[in-house]
């Protein structure tokens, strides 16, 4: 089954306006998973990660509904089917 | 008029009363039905021809069979004024039904399609309803919509309408403005007409109802709800509301009316798939051949900049704003806000045979060099960012602290400032940006302190007679110099203090704020410290403290006087701690005499309790005769002189916190630039590139914001 990417609002305007991306997947990390979204949607990237390919400080991603910085970061496993959520973070003034 | 016949309809009983009119149930004696009747009253604000008008309309609407629309059976006259037969239905109106604190999701969605549906048959025989809302839309007992009152507010205003909230309604004919106000949408307001998106718009506003129980756009006036519709975005709804049911309230509920849903049917289509569980975006469709545009629900005005405007560009802590006026300076237009929500920490306007606005914008997305060719109409919003770390320097991009231009002949070289501490130069018009490695690779670097703000590269200062020659400027590193286009630097601190170090006077370290050079008098710099005002006339071999007399000398920004050499700015704040304007009085302070005095200039800006702050770059002067000056406070506050700093004006308040300001005449997208600021005015780079070989590619612009 292919994992489901979930897009913010922000940052559609480099998915030709798609909420969600399916990506053909089977069993990897995290970072496999991106790395095939910014194969698609090459600006997606800047966004999410920095030029060292870490995500960026105000930037969760959620594989299902736990959050990745808590289950290993980017080498999170990604199970078939799953749905990777990409969220900024609530804080700001 | 209980038991009357009016055409062959005899009235049984009064249902309500509106604002002009009573409806009864009536019973139709030829065609044996219950009907509906609305009496309108001749005496209820219309004169004969709005009355013409009514009938026409309901005439019009008559014509709209749909299992969702009350139908309108007859209109006709009588002596006292006007009646409508229709269609009687009785139920409850949505009004009533989500007062209660809002209906269930899947209610919303089974009753918002029926209310597209119906709005998708009126807008199909160009008829617009201009009145849509909850207490317009009844709900039969089996459950069906019926939406009233078609086409009827076309003409007549709102007194018409049985509104249960305020109305904003003149009686006029065709321009008035008809409908109830916390439905109307922002064009309206505006005074633009209505068409069918204003219909969606109003939808919009009925489905954020039914699912919260309240209005999107809440006031206790008039006022109030208007300025909310034009400028405030509601309150997100979240679950138990699905996503997709939001994004179409969100896109409905878009301030301008071509980033909503062009037509009724696509509101339908949207929200049937919600019901199918499809996820539904907010943003307009995915086949087409532009990217689209995402609904954002904010408005942005665009200023309209021409030959021989005067500009100052805005950067603040939520987006960037472009101030236009006439060459006198007196009269402001603001456009704006560009990039909602994105710090502008750096503006730049390069003239150097284009007219381009470059810019920062910081965000949780990250930071970006944006630019705009159209003085803000649209942007580039590049795919990958622009100024980047190379990945063996395992570094990542802050912020980007300055823009500078290259050489007036090298309009292909520019250089940032960032965060963390770093050069970047490009050599072909922003399409590619490299690491000066030459100061990277210096070894003091490890040692430099993040200030405040960061560890910031935040001046950039061109010697115009020597290209070889550049100063720059970090908080906490000090001033650096290259001899050699950027190959090599030194350090350059010699007199300058660092109050916060074991050794006062170190090589480097120093919390430089600002530094600046006179064009005409290039060996001469000024330099605003941490603590201490500075000047060097050797190319910054020495440095001399010339804060002399002013009421601190903790301070942020420097300007130099762009005719004359001796004259600088600078906006004293009272101390480390507090940074704020001493006393809580305003006041800049100027020097003619190359800081051997200092003056304080007050007349126009407060001298009580105005705890302001102008931030490093938060200060510019023009290059008109007499010179303009221009500060911006953090707390919004913009402030302008247009005779050198005698007196001031208030040019605007009310923006975000103001972190960078810049000035620009718009002369002929060939001619020259004129001097926006000192800093601005250098000449640096080895090689030479005439304007003619620039590439013609830019990066892909994006017309969203």
């Amino acid at each position: 089954m292919p994992v489901t990417v979930h897009i913010p609002g922000a940052l559609r305007e480099f998915t030709a306006g798609r909420a969600t991306v399916e990506i053909a997947f089977s069993n990897g990390t995290v970072a496999d998973a991106l790395t095939l979204l910014w194969t698609l949607y090459p600006g997606v990237r800047d966004r999410v990660v920095n030029e060292q390919g870490e995500v960026r400080q105000h930037i969760n991603i959620f594989v299902g509904n736990e959050n990745i910085r808590y289950t290993g970061g980017l080498a999170s496993p990604v199970a078939d089917g799953s749905q990777i959520s990409i969220v900024p973070a609530v804080s700001g003034g | 008029m209980i038991g009357q016949v009016l055409g062959h309809c005899r009235i049984v009983a009064k249902i309500g009363e509106g604002g002009m009119g009573v409806v009864y149930r009536a019973y139709d004696e030829v065609l044996h039905r219950d009907v509906a009747i609305k009496v309108v009253r001749k005496n209820a604000g219309f004169d004969t021809s709005a009355g013409q008008n009514l009938l026409q309309e309901a005439r019009a609407s008559s014509s709209l069979a749909h299992p969702n629309i009350c139908t309108i059976y007859e209109v006709g006259e009588t002596e006292d004024g006007l009646y409508i037969v229709m269609e009687l239905v009785e139920g409850k109106s949505l009004h009533a039904m989500s007062a209660a604190g809002g209906l269930p999701p899947e209610s919303v969605l089974r009753y918002g399609v029926q209310i597209a549906s119906a709005l998708t048959r009126a807008h199909d025989r160009g008829i617009v309803h201009r009145d849509l809302k909850t207490s317009n839309i009844v709900v039969s007992s089996d459950g069906l919509v019926k939406v009233l009152d078609f086409g009827l507010a076309k003409r007549v205003g709102g007194g018409i309408l049985d509104a249960p909230t305020m109305s904003f309604s003149t009686v006029q004919g065709a321009s008035s403005v008809s409908g109830t106000l916390p439905y109307m949408a922002p064009e309206i307001l505006r005074g633009d007409p209505a068409d069918a998106r204003s219909d969606l718009w109003a939808l919009g506003v009925v489905l954020y109802e039914l699912a919260s129980g309240h209005l999107p756009f809440e006031g206790r006036t008039g006022f109030e709800i208007s300025s909310s519709i034009m400028r405030e975005i509601p309150k997100p709804l979240g679950p138990p509301i699905p996503p997709g049911l939001w994004a179409i309230i969100q896109r409905s509920l878009a301030k301008e009316p071509v980033l909503r849903y062009q037509r009724a049917s696509e509101v339908q289509a949207a929200i049937e798939a919600v019901q199918s569980g499809a996820i539904v975006t907010a943003a307009p469709s995915t086949d087409q051949a532009t990217p689209p545009r995402i609904s954002t629900m904010h408005t942005v005005r665009h200023a309209q900049v021409k030959k021989g405007d005067f500009l100052l560009l805005i950067g603040t802590t939520k987006g960037a704003f472009i101030l236009r006026s006439n060459a006198q300076r007196t009269r402001w237009e603001l456009g704006g806000p560009y990039f909602h929500g994105h710090a502008v920490y750096a503006l730049a306007y390069d003239a150097r045979g284009r007219r381009r606005i470059w810019a920062s914008t910081s965000s949780f997305w990250g930071t970006l060099l944006r630019s705009s060719d159209d003085f803000g109409k649209s942007w580039t919003n590049p795919q990958q960012a622009p100024v980047r770390f190379p990945t063996d320097t395992g570094l990542s991009l802050k912020n980007i602290w300055q823009i500078t231009l290259g050489p007036q002949d090298e309009p292909e070289v520019l250089y940032c400032g960032v965060e963390p501490a770093a050069l970047f130069e490009t050599r072909d018009a922003g399409e590619t940006w490299s690491l000066v490695r030459g100061l990277f690779d210096h070894p003091h670097r490890p040692r430099w302190m993040p200030g405040n703000g960061g560890l910031a590269l935040h001046s950039i200062v061109l010697d115009p007679t020597n290209k070889q020659r550049m100063y720059i400027a970090i908080s906490s590193g000090g001033v650096y110099r290259t001899e050699d286009a950027g190959a090599t630097w030194t350090a350059q601190n010699r007199g300058i203090r660092a109050l916060f170090m074991p050794d006062k006077y170190p090589e480097f370290g120093q919390c430089v704020h600002k530094i600046t050079l006179h064009p005409a008098h290039p060996e001469r710099l000024f330099l605003q410290n941490h603590w201490g005002i500075y000047r060097s006339d050797n190319c910054a071999e020495n440095w001399t403290d010339i804060s002399n007399g002013v009421p601190s000398d903790f301070g942020f920004p420097i300007v130099m006087h762009p005719h004359n050499p001796d004259c600088a700015y600078v906006v004293p704040v009272e101390s480390e701690e507090f940074r704020c304007a001493c006393d809580g009085r305003l006041r800049v302070y100027r020097t003619r005499n190359a800081g051997t005095s200092w003056e304080p200039l007050m007349r126009g800006l407060p001298q009580k309790q105005a705890y302001e702050t102008v931030l490093r770059d938060a200060m510019t002067v023009d290059s008109c005769d007499p010179t303009g000056i221009y500060f911006g406070t953090r707390s919004g506050q913009l402030y302008g002189s247009r005779d050198e700093g005698k007196s001031w004006n208030k040019i605007h308040d009310g923006l975000p916190a103001i972190v960078c300001l810049r000035s620009a005449i718009i002369e002929d997208g060939s001619v020259m630039p004129i001097r926006t600021s000192p800093k601005q005015a250098g000449a640096m780079g080895s090689r030479s590139r005439s304007a003619s070989h620039q590439k013609s590619h830019r990066p892909a612009r994006s017309s969203k914001r």
